[in-house]
């Protein structure tokens, strides 16, 4: 299990010379963005094509700046004993949830009578849902990272990346073949659980924060206890303006602050435009691309009733998830670009195989569970819904297990 | 009576049975679609609107009166258009222009064949005249969200205050029919007992009587209190149910048979700025088929208009009695 892949901190000088022609680069990737939402804005429903693509861009350069990754985090918690980054996720959620309070109970503003929110990605409980969920975690391990992660690893040059989301691609398509008997079997009768329903908006928030609260306090706890762990490194001290932009480009951004961030252009996404997602487009172009060879069943038995990462075929690939995507890739682009940290290397069979392996579980368990970390834990845990918590449970279960497995394995091969 | 039935008769018996439930399922189902997806005649359900709010032909628009009302939240899709600023004339007291009513619709994304429906607050009152602004100009498909804003939120439907973009289209206005509208010599020639139309005042019965200019806190006011001579007074709140939705339609004609208003007469309807009287203007025209037109100068007009007759019940004038 490579870590290199996973964690870069400071470049070393060496490298930073060979490694100049980044930074114009970056520059260069600003300006096609800066001519794409040029482009965009006279596109049809062009305003929101544009926040989209925005969004996208501020999401990417958060992700890799503070190198966001569902999987790295539980990795860096459970194996290592470093808390930051899974309090950082816990921060995401709780920042998310605030906001998305505070919309919804302007939206629906009786949540215990009328109609669920509409869009808000609430789905539907059941052991499919904790299929869906293990089958993600397992394709966290197995390819090192979650699909949004994946999508801003590509624009580091990672070796997986590209494989391990043609393996999404590939597992989206067996979820739609498995999808209707599944249905049949657990999800129509599934309940679809909104808690301000039945708690109320304050409830609601009550629980959800305190879940939340009472976790932080108890990762926190631990690891104090461990309190072997190295010091995290230090950032320079800025002195001026011009070392204070240097460190913005150099290793990692606080923890925090990422989570925060992230937290926060969720819920602005909500209000703008439409739930944060990096899986509808792939799932969509493989649906219709699939459906139209009549590799997967015209019908999708009540899958396009259910909120979540929608796969309906779209007519025209400018939709604001897609932009949303091009965003992410992009400014994923500039940040690694910026902060010297783009290093493409040639992949190894290794890494086609982890890849493809992985990528295909991750897709499986995004179809099944109607959106990944992204789409259903973040967006539908910002927005109360049960299937996140589930979902989020079931993964960060396979996740533990993996982390076991590979600590008995090395233990055995030590 | 004889115990046997020939085969053939019974092969006709169970034709017919067959038959009569064949027919009856096929015309159950067309009634329960129909009654799902009608969007036939002037009102629209919120359930009905809540289910097609997604088609690309139908058009939500928002008139309210309250500002940011629509900013902080409206009916997902929904456009916004401002009773003071879109649809009525910036300059001159007059309703919005030809060719400014075009740019409006075509910014919304309107086409001939869309399925235009209005809502808004206060109980529909603006998203009325807007519907009789939309008449004027002629625009096919227009309907009102029976119940306006106060059902929706009150069916605890949702809401979000996402602007929404359409891609724009050119509507052009055809014929312009000015047959709605009622000027101040239409009132006046009823006044003077000129005309055979009939007047109604829907304000309430302190207004009507002349005890007050105008409900508290409105700006517009008039210099003299009272009627037009010859009308007669519903106020608009007698046709509406207490969530806000019209009264059926023979309740209504009941109501309005009452106080001699039966569509054998042409009807002018008329109140302080003529918003209100536009949701009178509706119920009696849209639902109940008169002949009516609408006086939008109405008493801010009238009753600042020097030399005609008032009738004044409780005397009321500006200085003291």
């Amino acid at each position: 299990m490579s870590t290199t892949e996973a964690s870069r901190v400071d470049v070393p000088p060496a490298i930073q010379g060979k490694a100049a022609w980044q930074p114009w680069a970056a520059v260069g990737v600003v300006v096609l963005l800066w001519f794409l939402a040029g482009q965009a804005q006279h596109w049809n429903g062009g305003r929101t094509l544009v926040f989209a693509l925005s969004t996208g861009i501020a999401l990417g350069v958060v992700l890799q700046r503070t190198r966001f990754c569902f999987y790295c985090h539980a990795r860096d918690w459970l194996q290592q004993g470093d808390p930051r980054g899974i309090l950082a996720i816990v921060l995401a959620l709780a920042v998310g949830l605030v906001g998305m309070t505070v919309v919804q109970s302007s939206w629906v503003a009786n949540p215990q009578a009328g109609p669920l929110p509409p869009e808000m990605h609430i789905g539907p409980v059941s052991w499919v849902l904790v299929l869906a969920g293990l089958a993600f975690g397992a394709g966290m391990s197995v390819s090192g990272s979650c699909i949004s992660a994946h999508w801003y690893r590509l624009a580091e040059g990672s070796a997986v990346a590209p494989f391990a989301l043609l393996g999404t691609a590939l597992g989206f398509a067996i979820g739609f073949h498995t999808w209707n008997p599944l249905y049949s079997l657990a999800v129509a009768d599934a309940p679809v659980i909104w808690l301000p329903r039945h708690l109320g908006y304050g409830g609601a928030l009550a629980v959800q924060l305190g879940a939340l609260g009472l976790w932080a306090a108890w990762i926190w706890q631990r690891h104090v206890k461990r309190q072997a762990a190295a010091p995290s490194p230090a950032l320079p001290t800025a002195r001026d303006l011009r070392d204070l932009w240097q460190a913005l480009w150099t290793g990692r951004w606080n923890y925090a602050l990422g989570g925060a961030l992230i937290g926060l252009l969720s819920v602005l996404a909500i209000v703008r435009m439409r739930p944060l997602g990096v899986t509808a487009t792939l799932g969509s172009q493989v649906r219709g691309a699939l459906q139209q060879q009549g590799w997967v069943p015209q019908r999708l038995n009540g899958l396009d009733g259910f909120a979540g990462c929608a796969t309906l075929p779209q007519e025209s690939w400018a939709t604001p998830n897609a932009l949303v995507l091009v965003g992410l890739i992009g400014g994923a682009l500039v940040a690694a670009l910026a902060s010297r940290q783009f290093t493409a290397r040639r992949p190894t069979a290794r890494d086609a195989l982890r890849g493809i392996a992985g990528g295909t579980l991750l897709g499986w368990g995004a179809m099944t569970g109607l959106g990944c970390t992204m789409g259903t834990l973040l967006s539908g845990g910002m927005a109360g819904a049960l299937s996140a918590w589930v979902f989020g449970a079931a993964m960060l279960g396979a996740l533990w297990l993996g982390f076991r497995l590979q600590t008995g394995k090395a233990a055995r091969a030590a | 009576m004889t115990t046997t039935v020939s085969a053939f008769g019974l092969r006709a018996l169970a034709i017919k049975v067959g038959g009569t439930f064949v027919l009856a399922t096929l015309a159950g189902t067309a009634l329960a679609n129909t009654a799902a997806s009608s969007s036939a005649g002037p009102l629209v359900s919120a359930e009905w609107l809540a289910q097609n709010l997604g088609r690309p032909d139908v058009r939500v628009i928002e008139v309210s009166v309250n500002p940011g009302l629509y900013e902080r939240a409206h009916i997902p899709g929904a456009v916004n258009f401002s009773w003071h600023s879109d649809l009525n004339d910036k300059l001159r007291r007059d309703i919005v222009g030809k060719q400014d009513f075009e740019k409006l619709l075509s910014k919304a994304g309107v086409k001939d064949d869309t399925t235009v429906v209005l809502y808004g607050d206060t109980n529909n009152w603006f998203a009325a005249w807007g519907a009789w602004v939309f008449d004027i100009y002629g625009v096919k498909n227009v309907k009102l969200l029976d119940g306006g804003r106060k059902k929706w939120e009150a069916e605890n439907r949702p809401l979000n205050n996402r602007a929404p973009e359409y891609a724009a289209t050119s509507y052009r206005v055809g014929k312009v029919n000015l047959e709605l509208r009622a000027r101040l010599s239409d009132a006046l020639a009823v006044a003077e007992g000129k005309s055979q139309a009939r007047l109604i005042d829907i304000r309430s019965g302190d207004e009507y009587q002349g005890k007050v200019f105008a409900p508290a806190g409105v700006p517009e006011l008039a210099i003299r209190a009272g009627h037009i001579p010859g009308a007669v007074n519903v106020p608009w709140g007698q046709a509406v149910q207490e969530d806000g939705t019209f009264k059926p339609k023979e309740e209504l004609r009941k109501l309005y048979a009452g106080v001699g208003i039966d569509g054998s007469k042409p009807v002018i309807t008329y109140c302080r700025i003529g918003e209100r009287s536009s949701h009178t203007w509706f119920a009696l025209s849209k639902i109940l088929g008169y002949d009516v037109k609408n006086y939008d100068g109405s008493w801010t007009e009238y009753g600042n208009a020097v030399g005609v007759p008032i009738n004044n019940p409780a005397g009321t004038v500006w200085a003291a009695k």
